[in-house]
């Protein structure tokens, strides 16, 4: 037994002598060890293919960089979408984050909590600052520090076909105008339906909600439910108000109503596409600008009968609807801002590398960047130099289109970076361990509304105190 | 002489035995090659998003578009392939050779703490690489500084306790009578291991080069982690930049999947003498 | 090596345990840097609330919440359930293949081996497109085709907590047994001649032969594709999360999800660490019960 242990100490004693280099090696990626602002310096950034031609833009990009700024280099690393989380989370975990990371601003609170996310309130420049739309640059913030630069704000949306919402009676345009509510919704979806001796071949609604996508089904429901954040002005989470139960409850009602598949809960983004494309369904979910692209793309080779248009697939004109409002609540679009993160490594940066940071994040974001990707995406310039950059650049969007994204956008859901990180972080702790549970459940037709409702209620008063919940 | 009655002087029963065999066999392979099948007749599709994309049993056009598209995608597709084919063969000849002489040690050498350290090789390998793979990135971006090089690639993997194992399991039933004869003979362990216990192992070291190779090709995770420029990616890296935001390049992707496969097929069948050989003792006694 | 050769040189060791070490050292060298260091460090960080910028120790607390977490407990009964209905029979297949396998011609051996090892080649996320496909909860799903051809109706098989387990299950069955086919047809092959001929000259039908050689000649490589499928299974995580995302409510989540989700989503390291190192224990656990009736290497 006693050289049994001698071995295994040996062992210990040789990863603790590793354990101990770890500590000293830690070495960080703060390049420039001077304060000269001319000094040479290299900023990293870590950027998934943001629109289709995006990556191949990056020597580009790397070149327009240099000529800029001469003393810097910038240094791309590609990554897929949804790689490029654990590969950031690793690398944020191991203290060796890159200096700039392109992902969505609600992920910003959980790198605050770690401490690794670098603010660049004192670095980015008045001129910078004044160059980015307010309500897109509110998102970018958590407390009172500003944590990298958006680069484009979309509205959360539906998307219908416009031959079947006609054939339905549904006014489509003054829906894009003025909105509705969800008891006009449900009628106009229940129009939708074509079915005969018991089997629908078209639906009324189809959103994707297979797997972790039905939380973004609730996500943007819950916005025109009076319930813009999962807490509201005082803190109190939210969604244990009643108006959460009212949406549940409609939930499941257009399901029994048969406007939406009975198996929605498997129904996957790239399933209710095709069912949108083959019009299987009129209206579909949720439903982002570029959709309109993807449409006239396959009418495009519908019409030249090319083999590889959708099979089964028929002209569809994609129409941007919008989400309804839910128990007599104000409609409000759940907005996706998507940015520049800056993060700072386990030593503090410089000076003179934080504003090399900044204006890289700054290049990335705005001007002829900025145009060339947003356009792409089919979403708003959110920055004046983009705006005026982007003048030259031709887009062929449907007007009214453009128009119902441009309300909806107005009446976007206001950034909330008073709601601190730990609070934060259990809401999203909650929403996946019950709330998203439990709604693939009620969407399975599993358990009913109040069963979800009084689960959620039960979690919510556990994890934040009776006092910390909304009562109604 | 065999586990199956040779049938001999009665060739229509050992026929009919092997037609029912093959048909069982082919109703089964049918279920499992399902998925692959698919794979390739969709890479001969046209190069479409996801969204658009037609399940079929049948291909109803057959382009090799997506083949073009796959190459033409970026230029460092053969680049990538390389990348793959080094580390893969590296990882492959290092853990052939230190995971049978482990192996070897672990069954027939007798020494003080043999059952202990294989006991701690085994244990470490029911802990999850979620937990393990910060601490391990740390040690080697961080305390290296080697990311971004094949030896970053090439190193964790150097020899596998799944190997170990493996070899350890199959060395265990060649008869110590032989090894002692060997020894009588003078030879020492080295010589064993050399003239002995590699020719006996042939079969098991074939499947261990084939699965090794196959995991480390297949494998994505861990280059994605360590490089960081294209030019060092490898195959698994590159082809999922096919993925777009909301979108995938259905056929294209296929049209890799499939062409990272070939290489597989190859070493497969180069190796194909040593999985259909058994070697017996006795082959090797005469 | 070195590590191993101090304490040992005093007690005079034989000229075998020297090679012994000698063969060991590069497999135990390797080990200790890209394994037991991780692991070591997975240890400490399991006492600690892990922050990048400095820990805090925290004793036991991520031990007492594991356990205190009936999610967790949740998850690993799922994983049980899982693995006991996914390795035995992938087992149980992959030994009934490489019997019918071998007295084949040589030709034929090849063909199948290849065709039965093909589905490996595949990688995880292209066939996980493809069983999305299979499983398609409309009518015209291709397992809801085959289902309703006999009768059985169709059914939601992803998307509802009765069938998304077994929808798993029956992934499992029908993907790749390549792997465990080539091994265990590498052990058969090593199986020598003369104990059929010496069992055929007592009479022995081919059931007995099986029973009474085969079986027991491969209980080595049973041993090791049951341990190693077993902590395979455990660790699993990809299926669930790409098919289900571990729904509906958590009727499909998986401890190695749960752990990848406090590891990266949740960025509570020093529980994830915790968690693994609980599940650890569990498959070690599981892993000394079967080594104890398996574990006996047989001697011929």
């Amino acid at each position: 037994m006693k050289k049994k242990m001698r071995v295994l100490a040996t062992v210990f004693a040789l990863s603790m002598a590793l354990t101990t280099l770890s500590a000293c090696g830690s070495k960080d990626d703060a390049k420039s060890n001077a304060d000269d602002p001319n000094a040479k310096d290299t900023i990293t950034a870590l950027l998934p293919p943001v629109s289709a031609n995006f990556q191949s833009n990056f020597d580009q990009m790397t070149k327009d960089f240099n000529a800029k700024y001469p003393n810097l280099t910038l240094k791309i690393e590609p990554a897929s979408w949804e790689d490029m989380t654990s590969k950031l989370d690793t690398q944020v975990n191991a203290g060796s984050p890159p200096d700039i990371a392109f992902m969505g601003s609600d992920g910003i609170s959980k790198y605050v909590q770690q401490g690794m996310l670098m603010d660049i309130s004192d670095t980015a420049t008045e001129e910078m600052i004044k160059d980015y739309d307010a309500a897109p640059l509110e998102y970018m913030k958590n407390g009172k520090g500003l944590y990298g630069f958006p680069a484009y704000m979309e509205a959360h949306a539906i998307g219908g076909n416009k031959e079947f919402m006609e054939k339905a009676g549904i006014d489509y345009k003054k829906v894009q105008k003025e909105g509705w509510t969800f008891d006009e919704f449900r009628e106009a979806i229940k129009k939708g339906v074509v079915s005969e001796g018991g089997k629908t071949s078209r639906y009324g609604f189809v959103f994707a909600t297979a797997g972790v996508t039905s939380k973004d089904y609730l996500g943007i429901l819950v916005k025109s439910a009076g319930m813009p954040a999962a807490f509201d002005k005082d803190l109190k989470y939210a969604y244990t108000s009643k108006n959460f139960l009212e949406v549940l409850k409609d939930i499941r009602v257009m399901i029994d109503d048969g406007s939406m598949p009975k198996e929605l809960s498997s129904i996957d983004a790239g399933k209710r596409w095709n069912m949108f494309l083959t019009g299987q369904t009129m209206i579909t979910g949720k439903g982002l600008a570029g959709f309109e692209r993807s449409a006239k793309l396959n009418n495009e080779k519908l019409q030249n009968k090319d083999a590889s248009a959708v099979k089964g697939s028929i002209p569809v004109d994609y129409v941007v609807l919008p989400v309804p409002s839910f128990a007599g609540a104000q409609a409000q679009a759940s907005v996706a801002v998507d940015g520049y993160v800056t993060f700072r490594g386990t030593k503090e940066p410089t000076a003179a590398h934080k504003a090399n940071v900044v204006k890289a994040a700054n290049f990335l974001s705005s001007g002829a960047n900025a145009a060339t990707t947003n356009n792409e995406l089919f979403v708003a310039q959110i920055t004046e130099s983009s705006r005026k950059a982007a003048e030259s650049m031709t887009v062929e969007r449907d007007a009214d289109n453009k128009a119902a994204v441009e309300a909806m956008l107005k009446t976007a859901v206001p950034a909330r970076p008073d709601i601190p990180t730990d609070l934060g972080a259990k809401a999203i702790k909650l929403e996946d361990e019950v709330i998203v549970p439990k709604l693939q459940a009620l969407i399975a037709g599993e358990i009913t509304p109040e069963k979800m409702y009084d689960a959620v209620k039960s979690a919510a008063v556990s994890a934040f105190g009776e006092d910390g919940v909304v009562k109604d | 002489m065999a586990l199956y009655h040779t049938h001999t002087g009665r060739p229509p029963v050992k026929i009919a035995r092997n037609t029912v065999i093959i048909l069982v066999l082919l109703a089964f392979a049918l279920a499992t090659l399902f998925p692959i099948y698919f794979m390739i007749i969709s890479s001969f599709g046209e190069p479409v998003e996801a969204g658009a994309m037609d399940y079929k049993l049948f291909p109803s056009s057959f382009s090799l578009e997506s083949y073009k598209f796959f190459f033409q995608f970026s230029e460092y597709t053969y680049r990538w392939l390389l990348n793959s084919l080094i580390v893969a063969t590296t990882v492959m000849v290092t853990n052939v050779l230190f995971a049978s002489m482990a192996g070897y040690a672990f069954s027939k050498i007798k020494f003080k703490g043999r059952a202990l350290i294989f006991t701690v090789l085994l244990v470490a390998m029911m802990i999850p690489y979620q937990v393990t793979q910060v601490p391990l990135y740390i040690l080697i971006v961080n305390i290296f500084h080697i990311q971004n090089t094949y030896t970053a690639l090439i190193l964790p993997g150097l020899v596998t306790v799944y190997n170990i194992f493996l070899a350890k399991q199959f060395m265990g039933s060649i008869p110590n009578e032989i090894l002692e004869c060997a020894k009588i003979e003078g030879c020492n362990q080295f010589q064993i291991y050399f003239r002995i216990i590699m020719p006996l192992s042939k079969t098991v070291l074939a499947v261990m080069a084939i699965l090794t190779f196959m995991d480390n090709w297949n494998t994505f995770f861990w280059p994605f982690l360590v490089t960081n420029s294209m030019d060092m990616q490898t195959i698994q890296v590159g082809l999922k930049n096919f993925r777009f935001a909301n979108t995938t390049y259905f056929a294209p992707m296929m049209a890799g999947a499939t062409i990272s496969a070939l290489p597989m097929f190859i070493l497969f069948f180069s190796l194909q003498k040593y999985f259909l050989e058994g070697v017996t003792v006795g082959a090797v006694k005469g | 090596m070195t590590e191993y050769a101090k304490p040992i040189k005093r007690r005079k060791i034989k000229g075998d345990a020297a090679w012994g070490y000698a063969f060991v050292a590069v497999a135990v060298l390797v080990f200790a840097m890209f394994t037991a260091y991780p692991v070591v460090s997975a240890l400490i960080i399991s006492f600690q609330e892990y922050k990048p910028l400095g820990s805090t120790f925290i004793g036991l607390e991520n031990y007492t919440e594991t356990f205190k977490d009936s999610l967790f407990w949740k998850a690993v009964v799922n994983t049980i359930i899982y693995t006991l209905l996914t390795v035995p029979v992938s087992l149980f297949l992959s030994f009934a293949v490489s019997i019918l396998i071998l007295p084949l011609k040589k030709k034929l051996q090849t063909t199948f081996k290849a065709v039965y090892y093909l589905p490996a080649v595949a990688s995880g996320v292209a066939l996980s497109v493809v069983w999305l496909w299979i499983f398609d909860p409309m009518p015209v799903g291709i397992f809801n085709k085959v289902t309703s051809f006999f009768g059985l109706g169709t059914h939601n098989w992803l998307g509802s907590s009765a069938y998304a387990m077994f929808s798993l299950v029956l992934m499992a069955w029908l993907s790749s047994h390549g792997t465990s086919i080539i091994i265990y047809l590498a052990a058969l092959l090593g199986i020598d001649g003369s104990y059929y001929e010496a069992a055929e000259l007592d009479g022995a039908n081919f059931f007995q032969k099986l029973w009474y050689i085969v079986v027991p000649c491969l209980k080595p490589t049973t041993l090791f594709l049951l341990v190693t499928g077993i902590i395979g299974s455990f660790q699993v995580f990809q299926n669930a999360y790409l098919m289900t995302g571990g729904g509906p409510d958590n009727a499909t989540t998986m401890v190695g999800l749960l752990i990848f989700n406090n590891a990266f989503k949740y960025f509570e390291f020093g529980k994830a660490a915790a968690q693994s190192l609980v599940l650890a224990a569990i498959i070690a656990g599981i892993s000394l019960v079967q080594f104890k009736f398996l574990g006996k290497d047989v001697e011929y």
